[in-house]
């Protein structure tokens, strides 16, 4: 086993990643609250955006109008898929609603391969201003990117889960998101609510797309399956609260990079969310929940 | 998912099926417009890219533009108007990872041969196969090469795997391939050259570099593709005869967490040892824009990387912080700084013919244009039929070449294994461009697999360029 | 064979097969015989290769569909599956001497030994729950292949040694060496594989799954022991997908872990959905869309983009308006033409 001090500057990169981790894990998880969808095409929404961004950053559009368009083209996609896609499958159980953002996935996959080739030489990196900022913890400097990502993430995690609790918009979102039918007899303007939800959380999928794209690789690959890691912490939230996703994914993050100089486990770290998900599942009492279509009634 | 029980539907609400209708129609007017733009659009394979080239093409000289492309044909100005020679060339282009480039840039080399003069008058068609790194793939577009476009010889293939996929088949067949190698096969059989060095031997240029640095301590990290024992091995022996230690890592690739990557280096390496990647260029410039963003740039002697990284655009993308810190081994002859005829020719044809190589200048259209250059040159050398006894006998025969982009002359020969591109430059990022840190230097023979090669190949092996 | 599901409980008297029933084993007879023996000759190497590869996904897709369609479990993780076969079937055929078919019975049992350790836990877990499992455990088995890489001929428990500069190549039989007699014998083992399934469908594992489809609640409420047929399942899948990956082993020679990314499974259970998962030949149909059109679109310079949008399309389609895929929504489809193109001349 390496000295503690080793372990030091990893304990600093292993937050910037768990920072990364949360952002999705969050966004996934106040997604499904709000719209009783498990939007997996999250990543890749973020990763058009950020790609949208970068190509106007090319042609010389100012630093702003760039991030506000990765912002826009998020939102714009997010909401025209829920929109379209949303009444048609409220009734299907959770598991047809999330394989069904498996499809807007491949599409936007497809897609951003075609806009943005791959060409041997080049490689795309999007940078914020924010990276030549920061402070140093110990040897290790930390750039006010990470720092921004990790407040983000705690913003939302509050800020979400007051908005949806406390809200009568809110609230409005999370009896949708149960059972769309019945809200609507109650005279919730279901189309509205619907549309505020999947536009709200398209700005987040923006606002994460850029921040990752930034921290972790301007890579439409890397992005859009980056959802997979993120869905373990998503998971030891049990898809529900919140505040347990945030701190799943911080210790996700952490655990990975802690064991970056442990020589016999470095090679498979990038299992830790994978097997962290997996343990917490089947360790962890659950309620018995039989989903139960709504066709079946 | 399950199939709605016909009873039910009776009792839905008609908006709901009006709905539903609107749904499809939506989803397939969107089927239809993509195709429809798809249609409308380049469809090759070598798709036109929206994103700007690197600026490194508004840095090429004046003179490209006085410099005459016909002089690349024997009858400049007459276009060639027989019986095309049919090659081939097999090429990875998936998400990710794209060398397309290079057999692009040799399509546009035979381009303007074929507008001077072709062959005798023959136009050479160029077939090339796209790749997604799939075994059962790749031996099927050697198949459909050789069966069905009826391919008379093989130049431009790059690809992660297919040397080992095809090796044997090329071998039964009888076609000596003139290719940019990665796998082994593609240097340790005797039917495959290449214009390049490859990984290991790339990776042995920019270890022996950092090692006569005076490092006292080597980190070697690569990209987690299949071969990376065999390509630690050549780091492996240069340190070890340098009584250097070194440390051998390997990274799951796309790279999402690189902060830990390049925090695990430079604690590994120490403050007065050596970096040394072997990546992509995208995956080397996630590390390195890691390093510094972490600060970590100065906290080794210096970073090595194999030759990917030989590119302006990584240059740019990088930053002044790396001047003479990052030292990129060139398998190729840095175009920047070289002013020959055949640099300029290089660029000349690139400007007029290369409009499907989106890499612009750089070591892939580098290495496309050495393979196509070859391979001309030993066509023209055929008297009679082109078969694939011809062609390949001819390719077989080259010897001693000046291709005017190499430390050395290029030679394929009859030996059981072919490291013709065997010597090799350093360059660093001055600014934005990359200039010659230390010029052409032999790769050592420490290098079992180099010794070996120098063997068989005789003196040959050493010439250098004139 | 939709038939079973909404039958709630069949009578044991084994009835005639009818006229319709006969006409239908015949053509398939005939298909199969022509596919056997008359596709290699016509077929140029490269599209024989091709069609290798469809058979060997057929597999595989049936295997997701048995999984999707007859128990309602959605596996997010079979190309993992599908390695763990590939990578017994090579160790087998590099450490021993044995013949192929006993390689692949042990490819496909150990790799069921291992789909069972996978479901024991697993099956806890229903719905999403379950499908984001297979997820997660399909992402740490491919870190780990990706560190242990597939044998290359090494020595040891990998059998894989990185530094060889000549690779062996995975043997094929002795007698299907070449690529069309390989082809066939990819065939006939995909033949086999779908008999497995069509027997387990007639029987009692066949009627248990069906009502576990149609209301698990109910199922369990009829005495119906859902948690063990629901494992017997997955057994099955990863049996017939080892067995799958043993035939690969041979097809392509060389096999490497960049080769079964986790992104690939999400892919596959798109054109298992597009091709139908309530009949067998859907498993067919999603064969030929992951590895035909690809192949084919490729020969024609166009690109494999398009391929993921379609079925990016396709799975959106499927889950809004056709459940049961293209296999029973192409036939509709066509007789719904057949029906436009046949009125104008009843008003005449």
């Amino acid at each position: 086993m390496p000295p503690w001090s080793d372990f030091e500057p990893f304990i600093v990169s292993g937050l910037a990643l768990g920072g990364v981790y949360a952002l999705s894990g969050v966004g996934l998880v106040v997604l499904y609250r709000a719209t009783g969808v498990l939007y997996l095409a999250f990543g890749a929404v973020g990763a058009l955006g950020a790609l949208t961004a970068w190509s106007l950053g090319q042609v010389g559009a100012p630093g702003w109008v760039t991030w506000l368009t990765c912002i826009a083209v998020a939102a714009a996609v997010t909401l025209a898929y829920g929109v379209i896609f949303g009444p048609a499958l409220s009734k299907r159980d959770p598991l047809v609603k999330a394989v069904a953002t498996i499809g807007l996935t491949l599409i936007l996959y497809g897609l951003m391969d075609l806009l943005w080739t791959t060409s041997g030489g080049e490689a795309r990196s999007l940078t914020l201003p924010t990276d030549n900022g920061g402070f140093s913890i110990g040897q290790i400097q930390v750039n006010w990117t990470q720092v921004i990502a990790l407040a983000a993430g705690v913003v939302i995690t509050a800020g979400t889960g007051a908005f949806l609790r406390f809200t009568k918009l809110g609230t409005a979102m999370r009896a949708m998101a149960n059972d769309r039918e019945i809200t609507a007899t109650l005279g919730v303007p279901v189309r509205k609510v619907e549309a505020a939800a999947w536009l709200g959380c398209g700005v987040l999928a923006g606002i994460a797309g850029l921040l990752l794209a930034d921290l972790v690789a301007l890579d439409a690959t890397t992005l859009t399956f980056l959802v997979i890691s993120s869905l373990a912490a998503v998971l030891i939230g049990r898809l529900h609260s919140i505040t347990v996703t945030f701190a799943a994914a911080i210790v996700v993050g952490l655990l990975h990079d802690l064991l970056t100089p442990i020589n016999s486990l470095t090679n498979y770290r990038d299992m830790t969310p994978f097997v962290l998900a997996a343990v917490a599942l089947l360790v962890m009492p659950r309620r018995q929940v039989m989903a139960q279509s709504r066709e079946e009634a | 998912m399950r199939a709605h029980i016909p009873a039910l539907k009776a009792l839905k609400v008609p908006s709901a099926i009006q709905a539903r209708r609107t749904r499809r129609t939506i989803v397939l007017a969107a089927a239809i417009a993509i195709a429809a733009a798809g249609c409308s659009s380049s469809s090759s394979s070598s798709t036109t890219s929206t994103t700007s080239t690197p600026a490194s093409t508004a840095t090429s000289s004046a003179s490209t533009s006085a410099v005459n492309t016909s002089q690349c044909g024997t009858k400049p100005g007459v276009a060639a108007t027989g019986t095309p020679i049919a090659l081939g060339a097999i090429v990875t282009n998936q998400p990710g990872t794209s060398f397309t480039d290079i057999p692009n840039m040799a399509n546009a080399y035979f381009a303007c041969v074929n507008a001077n003069g072709g062959i005798n008058g023959h136009p050479i068609k160029l077939y090339i196969e796209t790749e997604q790194t799939n075994p059962a793939q790749i031996a099927a577009d050697a198949k459909q090469l050789v069966d069905t476009d009826h391919v008379v010889g093989i130049i431009g293939n790059t690809s992660i795997i297919e040397c080992s996929v095809d090796s044997s088949y090329w071998q039964k067949l009888g076609y000596y391939i003139i290719d940019s190698g990665i796998a082994p096969e593609c240097y340790s059989t005797p039917n495959s050259a290449a214009v390049n060095m490859g990984p290991r031997y790339s990776s042995d240029g920019a270890v022996q570099y950092a090692l006569a640095q005076h490092v006292n301590k080597i980190v070697f990290d690569q990209s987690n593709v299949p071969g990376t024992g065999y390509i630690a091995a050549g780091p492996d022996a240069l340190a070890k005869a340098a009584n250097v230690p070194i440390v051998q890592l390997t990274e799951n690739v796309p790279i999402s967490d690189a902060d830990s990557v390049a925090i695990k280096e430079v604690d590994d390496a120490g403050p007065d040892g050596a970096v040394v990647l072997n990546f992509t260029p995208p995956e080397a410039l996630v590390i390195l824009q890691a390093a510094q963003k972490l600060g970590l740039e100065d906290r080794v002697k210096l970073w090595g990387c194999s030759t990917p990284c030989n590119t302006d655009f990584l240059a740019q993308s990088l930053g002044p912080k790396w001047n003479s810190k990052l030292f990129v081994n060139a398998e190729l002859l840095p175009p920047d700084v070289t002013n020959t005829p055949t640099m300029s020719l290089y660029k000349a044809i690139l400007k007029q013919y290369g409009s499907a190589v989106s890499g612009g200048i750089g070591s892939f259209s580098q290495m496309g244009f050495t393979e196509a250059e070859i391979a001309v040159h030993a066509l023209e050398g055929i008297t009679g039929a082109y078969t694939v006894a011809s062609v390949n006998a001819a390719f077989k025969g080259v010897s001693n070449f000046n291709t005017g982009m190499l430390c050395q002359l290029w030679s394929y020969g009859d030996y059981p294994m072919h490291i013709p591109n065997n010597m090799d430059s350093t360059v660093t990022p001055d600014n934005g461009k990359m200039v010659t840190a230390q010029g052409c230097t032999l790769i050592s023979s420490v290098d079992p697999q180099v010794a070996a090669y120098r063997t068989a190949a005789g003196t040959a092996a050493m010439a250098p360029a004139s | 064979m939709r038939d079973t599901i909404t039958r709630a409980a069949p009578s044991r008297v084994r009835q005639k097969p009818s006229r319709p029933q006969l006409t239908r084993a015949a053509i398939i007879t005939v298909l199969l015989l022509f596919t056997l023996f008359a596709l290699p000759q016509i077929l140029s190497l490269y599209y024989v290769d091709t069609m290798t590869q469809v058979a060997v996904y057929s597999m595989v897709t049936l295997a997701l569909g048995v999984l999707v369609g007859r128990v309602g479990l959605v596996s997010l993780g079979q190309v993992a599956v599908l390695a763990i076969g590939a990578w017994v079937a090579a160790r087998l055929l590099f450490a021993t001497t044995q013949p192929y078919p006993l390689i692949l019975l042990e490819a496909g049992l150990i790799t069921m030994a291992a789909g069972v350790l996978i479901g024991l836990p697993a099956l806890r877990l229903r719905g999403l729950y379950l499908a984001l499992i297979t997820l997660m455990f399909a992402g740490a088995i491919t870190v780990v292949l990706a560190t242990v890489n597939f044998p290359n001929g090494g020595h040891g428990f990998t059998g894989y040694n990185g530094s060889l500069v000549h690779i062996p190549p995975i043997r094929r039989p002795a007698a299907a060496g070449t690529d069309p007699a390989y082809f066939r014998y990819s065939v006939i083992v995909a033949i086999l594989m779908f008999l497995l399934v069509f027997a387990h469908i007639k029987t009692r594992p066949g009627r248990a799954w069906a009502a576990i489809r149609q209301s698990e609640p109910a199922a369990l409420a009829a005495g119906i022991n859902t948690w063990f047929y629901k494992l017997w399942a997955f057994a099955l899948a990863s049996f017939i997908t080892g067995v799958a990956g043993g035939v690969l082993a041979g097809a392509v020679h060389y096999l490497y872990s960049i080769d079964f990314p986790t992104q690939d499974s999400i892919t596959l259970l798109a054109v298992t959905l597009m091709g139908g998962v309530y009949s067998m030949w859907g498993a067919v149909v999603a064969a030929f869309l992951y590895q035909f059109l690809p192949a084919l679109l490729n020969n024609w310079g166009v690109s494999a983009d398009w391929l993921i949008i379609l079925f990016g399309l396709g799975v959106l389609q499927v889950l809004t308006t056709a459940p049961a895929g293209l296999v029973d929504q192409v036939p509709k489809d066509l007789a719904r033409l057949g029906r436009l193109l046949r009125r104008p001349r009843k008003t005449k």
